[in-house]
Formats: C-alpha cells, sequence, structure tokens
C-alpha cells in the first residue's frame, strides 16, 4: 500500500506539489524502498530530459514588433458599447459588497468628502428671482468649475426644478520639491496634464529625484507614453544614470530607440545604450538597427558600435 | 504575482482606469504579462508568427471586454484563460491540419522534425552533444502534438510554466484534482512515447 501510495505521488512531489507532511512521509519511504527510490531517480532523469526542448524567452525585436502591432489595432479598437458599460449586474455587485462592508463604508465616505454636493432650487415662473447660491459660496474667493451634473428632477406640477451637481475649484500649495505633497502633485501632472508644458516642468523637477521609484515610474510612463517629444527627452535624461543597473529602464530605452516616432529622442536613446552594447538586448536590436533603419545616422552609428564589440562566442 | 513588485502599480488600479476607458492604464497593464503570454504562446505554437496572432487577438479581447471584468479572479487569471483558450483553439486546428506539422523524411525513411535541424547559433563546445538534444528536442516536440490540446495545454501550463496545479485548474476554468489527473495522462503517454528516453 506504501509503495503504490508512493507511486502515485512520486510526480506531484518532483513538481513540489505535495503538502508538506506529504512529502516527509514519501522521503522516508524512499529511503527505505529501493524500488521505489528507483522509480523518483527515472522520474527525475525524465523530467531533466524534457528540457532539450527549452523555454525560450521572445526576442527583443518580437516583442517590440508585437506590441507596436497592437498599439495600432488599439487606436482603432473599441471598447465594449455604451449599453454593456452601463448595463449594472446589481447581483455581481452585491456579492462583492457583502464581504466588503468596509468598503461599502469607505464609499460612502469618500462620496460625501470627494464632490462638493449643492443643491439649488431655480424657481423660473417667478419675476426677479435670481438662483440661490449657497451662502458660504459667496464668501469663497475660488474659481469653481462644474465637474458633473449628479440629477436633475421637476417638481410634478410646477415649474421647480431641483438638479445636483458636483463642483471643483481650483487651489494652490507650496512647499519644498522633498515634500510627499508636492511629489504627488507632481506624479500626478507628469501623466495627467493636457498642458505638455506643465507635464515637462513637472517632469524636470522629478529628474531631481530619481531614487525614488515611484518617481523612476513615472519617467518611464513619460518614455514611453508622452506625446511631446520634448517630454519623452526630458524623462530621458533623467533615467540616464539608471541604464547600466536597471534592466527596465534599459527595456524601455531599447523600446524607444525601436519605436520612437522622433529622430531626437531616438538618437539619444541610443547615446545613452552605448556604455551596455554589450548586453545581448542591446546587441540584438543594434544589429536590426544596422541592416534596416531608414535612419541614416542611427544605422550607420549602430554599425560602428557592432564593429567594436567582440565576438561573442 | 499581480501588483507585489516595488514600484509597479497595482494591477487593480490600472484595470479600474482601463474600465473607465484610459487606454494608457490598459497599456500599462499590457507591459505586466505580455512578455509571459507570448513566451507561452510561442512554446506551444512554435511559430513567431502564430504566437504573434495569439498576443494580438487575445489582448484584443481583453480590451474590448474588459467592462465585464468583476474581479472574480486575478487579472493575471483571466488574461491567462483568453490565451489558452486561443492556444487550445490553435492546437485543435492543428490536430485536423496534419499537414501543417515540420516533419519530413530522411534517406532511411525516418521522420525527423524540421526545426530541431535549424543550426544552433552558439558556438558549441561539443557538436555531438548538441546534434543530440537537437534530435531529442525534435522526438519532445512530436510527443508532444500527440496529447490532446487539453493534455498539452496542462502540461505545458505545469511543467513549462511552472505554474502550481490549483492556478493551471482556475484558467482551466476545472478543479485542481481534474488539471492534476489530466497532468498523470499526459505524463504517462510521455513517457510511452519516449521511453527510451529516461
Amino acid at each position: 500500500m506504501k509503495c503504490e501510495w508512493v507511486r502515485e505521488n512520486i510526480l506531484l512531489y518532483v513538481y513540489n506539489e505535495l503538502p508538506d507532511d506529504a512529502r516527509y512521509e514519501l522521503e522516508q519511504h524512499v529511503a527505505r524502498c529501493v524500488d521505489c527510490a528507483v522509480e523518483l531517480k527515472a522520474t527525475r532523469v525524465f523530467h531533466a530530459n524534457l528540457s532539450a526542448l527549452p523555454v525560450e524567452e521572445p526576442t527583443p525585436n518580437l516583442l517590440a514588433a508585437s506590441r507596436m502591432r497592437l498599439q495600432e489595432a488599439l487606436e482603432t479598437a473599441e471598447q465594449g458599447g455604451l449599453w454593456q458599460r452601463l448595463t449594472f449586474d446589481p447581483w455581481a455587485w452585491l456579492r462583492q459588497m457583502r464581504f466588503s462592508p468596509a468598503l461599502a463604508a469607505a464609499l460612502l465616505i469618500v462620496g460625501f468628502a470627494a464632490g462638493i454636493g449643492t443643491m439649488y432650487s431655480i424657481l423660473g415662473s417667478r419675476p426677479g428671482n435670481v438662483a440661490q447660491l449657497p451662502e458660504n459660496s459667496a464668501e469663497t474667493p475660488v474659481q469653481a468649475s462644474i465637474s458633473g451634473i449628479r440629477s436633475v428632477i421637476q417638481e410634478p406640477g410646477s415649474d421647480k426644478v431641483t438638479i445636483k451637481y458636483d463642483a471643483t475649484t481650483t487651489q494652490q500649495t507650496e512647499g519644498s520639491i522633498n515634500d510627499q505633497r508636492i511629489q504627488q502633485l507632481l506624479l500626478f501632472a507628469a501623466r495627467n496634464n493636457y498642458n505638455s508644458g506643465v507635464r515637462m516642468d513637472s517632469v524636470d523637477l522629478l529628474t531631481q529625484k530619481p531614487d525614488d521609484v515611484r518617481v523612476r515610474e513615472a519617467l518611464l510612463y513619460a518614455l514611453r507614453y508622452d506625446s511631446n517629444p520634448g517630454v519623452r527627452l526630458k524623462a530621458l535624461e533623467g533615467l540616464s544614470s539608471y541604464v547600466r543597473d536597471d534592466v527596465r529602464v534599459r527595456d524601455t530605452l531599447l523600446e524607444a530607440l525601436m519605436n520612437d516616432s522622433n529622430a531626437g529622442v531616438r538618437t539619444r536613446a541610443l547615446q545613452l545604450l552605448e556604455p551596455v552594447r554589450a548586453d545581448s538586448s542591446v546587441r540584438a536590436v543594434l544589429q536590426h538597427l544596422a541592416g534596416d533603419d531608414k535612419n541614416v545616422y542611427i544605422r550607420s552609428r549602430a554599425r560602428t558600435l557592432l564593429a567594436q564589440l567582440p565576438e561573442i562566442d | 504575482m499581480a501588483g507585489n513588485t516595488t514600484g509597479r502599480i497595482d494591477d487593480t488600479t490600472l484595470v479600474r482606469e482601463a474600465q473607465r476607458g484610459n487606454r494608457a492604464a490598459f497599456e500599462e497593464l499590457v507591459r505586466h504579462y505580455d512578455q509571459a503570454v507570448l513566451r507561452l504562446a510561442l512554446h506551444l505554437t512554435g511559430s513567431e508568427q502564430d504566437a504573434q496572432d495569439v498576443y494580438q487577438d487575445a489582448f484584443l479581447k481583453a480590451y474590448k471586454s474588459i467592462g465585464n471584468f468583476r474581479f472574480e479572479c486575478s487579472f493575471y487569471t483571466w488574461i491567462y484563460r483568453i490565451v489558452t483558450n486561443l492556444c487550445l483553439d490553435q492546437l485543435r486546428k492543428r490536430q485536423v491540419r496534419k499537414e501543417d506539422a515540420p516533419v519530413a523524411t530522411d534517406a532511411s525513411g525516418e521522420e525527423y522534425d524540421v526545426l530541431s535541424q535549424v543550426p544552433d547559433g552558439r558556438a558549441a563546445a561539443n557538436p555531438e552533444r548538441d546534434l543530440m538534444r537537437r534530435e531529442l528536442g525534435g522526438r519532445i516536440s512530436r510527443a508532444l502534438e500527440k496529447l490532446t490540446p487539453r493534455e498539452r495545454m496542462v502540461f505545458e501550463l505545469k511543467h513549462y510554466q511552472g505554474l502550481k496545479l490549483r492556478t493551471v485548474g482556475e484558467i482551466l476554468n476545472t478543479t485542481e484534482e481534474t488539471a492534476k489527473n489530466t497532468l498523470f495522462r499526459a505524463t504517462q503517454k510521455l513517457r510511452s512515447a519516449l521511453g527510451d528516453m529516461r
């Protein structure tokens, strides 16, 4: 019986799928039973031999080409239609919420605190009446703008309409560049601002603290996705001292070198990758550029760098 | 796996943003997993072109239906489900269209895997060992093709991709026990087919 149990579980043992107590029992048995020890060895050898068909990592070229192709397709792809997005499955929501009373409470609190819900009574038919603003808003020296309308309800049988809406206000803060709040705002601006000048200023300030992991993520994001080449160049400069030590930075520079639409960004990426040209991924990209690239400078420089590299056996 | 790397934006945040129509968030999500997806598709299909097609179809499908993602499983499991279904379709088509198998016959009438004949770019210290390894790789490839698509998928996810059986079960929408039994069957078939390779 024991040998039978062991034979049934040898495969799981080799794959490290057995619970600890079963694993211990199996090892104890195999130490005493020659037949089972032979079977275990045979299973291990068989599994080791399966590595003759290795799992290859996709080449940087294949990965970059796949990403580009996907990006092009995403330009024209549409997410699930409006109806799909608006369709609310109350049972699925309830299933989540019943296990998350804290989440439900948090949502309630955030809903109250996040926007400024204001109620207006608009008395359309009485002459001389004007919209009654809440008392405090007339004294608040800030500029308010409407970010969304929550509800519009007309009182039956009258001209009275009640509108609930959310408003955002412009605020200002100042502090040291090392201030946590300042950092948070800069990180937000680097990713989300519609004004490229603001994004550039934010990225420029962030490059003063590239050791911060969040800052490095923001710089990588800007290099990959920002629509403005000036912002992408700034991000590139901020990442320059991490090319040697951070593989993610190196890979992102390789992507920029292969795919960026701006020749200046590509050229600078190539210059920053020169110290690590012995890296096999960098070498593969250089080989591709040396053969195929439309940019004369990049093609020529890639050939020069490859010629300087020693042959690798 | 999801969201546990220092500095990496949490998948949940990215998914919620993507569901709001933020394409950049979706693209960041793609980058968290696309190398693993491409690796899986490449090993299963054996073809860069087919792997790229699987990659494209999987992420486009994910983009179009991300609004339906309800966080009942991790995004990792969800995207792997999409990829494995696409790969299963490919494997099933190949079983029907046997003429696509890259197999040729040598002078003695023995079949061999054409792909295993592609010379290794690295200078080998031992060419004979290198040749044996390629031949063995070819035999393993042919033995894997004899498995059913489902057996092949379970074996691939467990042996070559190193996933836990519980995860394999979740991805294939089945139980861990069923995944285990499928793995046993696949391994037995492979050991029969590769009998002398012990």
